[in-house]
């Protein structure tokens, strides 16, 4: 956590000194400042925060894309004469325990079109989702699972 | 130039988004269905545009802005999905006919609005759980 | 051109919007027309940031903030009374 802080610092630092506080260059500040701490820390015992923020950039990627794919699929759900749904309500087990982890979970879900978090139970087994199109149950919550309650756990319980 | 060109990209693209939003809640067939559509083709068009804003007037006080509403957005829309959805299923809102499966029936527990995993409708607790239905005869 | 390409991203954004309010007068139930509603609050949303563009009225978007942080508690507003009503 303190080396996030630390990195958000020279992000800006390096902000300041080039005088653009666009996104871009905070951006790049920010990978730039990455590369230098991982230089400077990567031999202490402080490895886990290296691993975690490019898996948070991976998870983003992840999500983009499966963002426009889903949406390019909605697009054509929608606009098709005979819409081909196969509507579902499915009940995907969790394995995630942290209050922020689900929120974070069912919004992802929420967000990418086709999937909607309708509800979770109250003792946080279960994962209710609403899909669009069922193809093959199994595979479906394995998506769910894989794809995005493996890649969260990875960066807040590992 | 270029500038404007990314702008019209960012801000057609939004666009079209939310025109799709507008003809999937007119044409699905149901609540959950329509919910679908809108939670995220709308955010997400909204996004669009605002990105496309914030390039056009390229000032930090609007990139701020326009970061935090986007961020607003991502957070309160499928909350907001989340919480209209499962009133609806509460309040007994049908889902659609050609629904191949539904594992959250009966599920509810109508005296305490809790949602209950593994809960087995003992005989005198039918009544209480959601059937839904309630609708059926309005449709 | 240009006016062109702004004329044809508010006619679409107007479309969505006349597509929400038919769901909207239509229903059948509650619930859909809560949904259109909060439909519609996002697209004038979208409306106002392009016409802010379309104008250079860099004001206009405080007026879009506004609006997403209202309609939230409105949708959530309704949604407990839905589910409170049962």
């Amino acid at each position: 956590m303190s080396l996030f802080l630390l990195n958000i610092l020279l992000a800006l630092a390096w902000a300041a000194l080039t005088g653009r506080f666009e996104p871009v260059n905070l951006l790049f500040g920010f990978l730039l400042a990455f590369a230098l701490l991982w230089l400077a820390f990567r031999r202490r015992n402080e490895g886990r925060y290296f691993k975690q923020v490019p898996r948070v950039f991976e998870l983003l990627a992840f999500f983009l894309i499966d963002v426009v794919r889903a949406n390019l699929r909605l697009a054509r759900t929608v606009l098709s004469p005979r819409m081909n749904l196969r509507p579902a309500v499915v009940a995907v087990p969790l394995d995630l325990k942290s209050e922020a982890g689900l929120v974070l979970l069912i919004n992802l879900v929420t967000l990418t079109p086709g999937t909607l978090g309708l509800d979770v139970s109250t003792d946080r087994r279960i994962m209710y989702i609403h899909t669009l199109w069922l193809d093959a149950p199994e595979q479906f919550v394995r998506g769910i699972k894989q794809g995005y309650e493996r890649r969260l756990m990875r960066i807040l319980e590992a | 130039m270029l500038q404007m060109i990314i702008v019209f990209v960012l801000m057609l693209t939004g666009a079209l988004l939310m025109l799709l939003a507008g003809i999937g809640v007119l044409r699905m067939p149901d609540t959950f269905l329509r919910m679908s559509a809108t939670a995220k083709a709308g955010t997400l068009g909204a996004g669009l545009i605002l990105l496309g804003a914030a390039i056009y007037f390229n000032d930090l006080a609007i990139y701020t802005r326009a970061l935090a509403i986007v961020v607003f957005l991502m957070l309160t829309a499928p909350v907001a999905a989340h919480m209209i959805g499962r009133a609806a299923y509460f309040d007994g809102v049908p889902l659609w006919t050609g629904t191949v499966q539904d594992d959250l029936h009966g599920h509810y527990r109508r005296s305490t609005h809790s949602l209950e995993a593994d809960m087995v409708p003992l005989p005198e607790q039918v009544n209480e759980v959601v059937e839904a239905d309630d609708y059926a005869e309005e449709g | 051109m240009n006016d062109i390409i702004w004329s044809v991203i508010l006619a679409l954004i107007s479309l969505a919007l006349i597509a929400a309010f038919i769901r909207l007068v239509r229903g059948p139930y509650l619930p859909d027309r809560v949904v259109a509603l909060d439909l519609i609050s996002v697209l004038a949303m979208g409306f106002i940031i392009a016409y802010a563009v379309r104008f250079n009225q860099p004001n206009f978007l405080d007026v879009a903030i506004v609006l997403a942080l209202i309609t939230f508690l409105g949708t959530v507003a309704f949604a407990y009374y839905l589910e409170r009503r049962v």
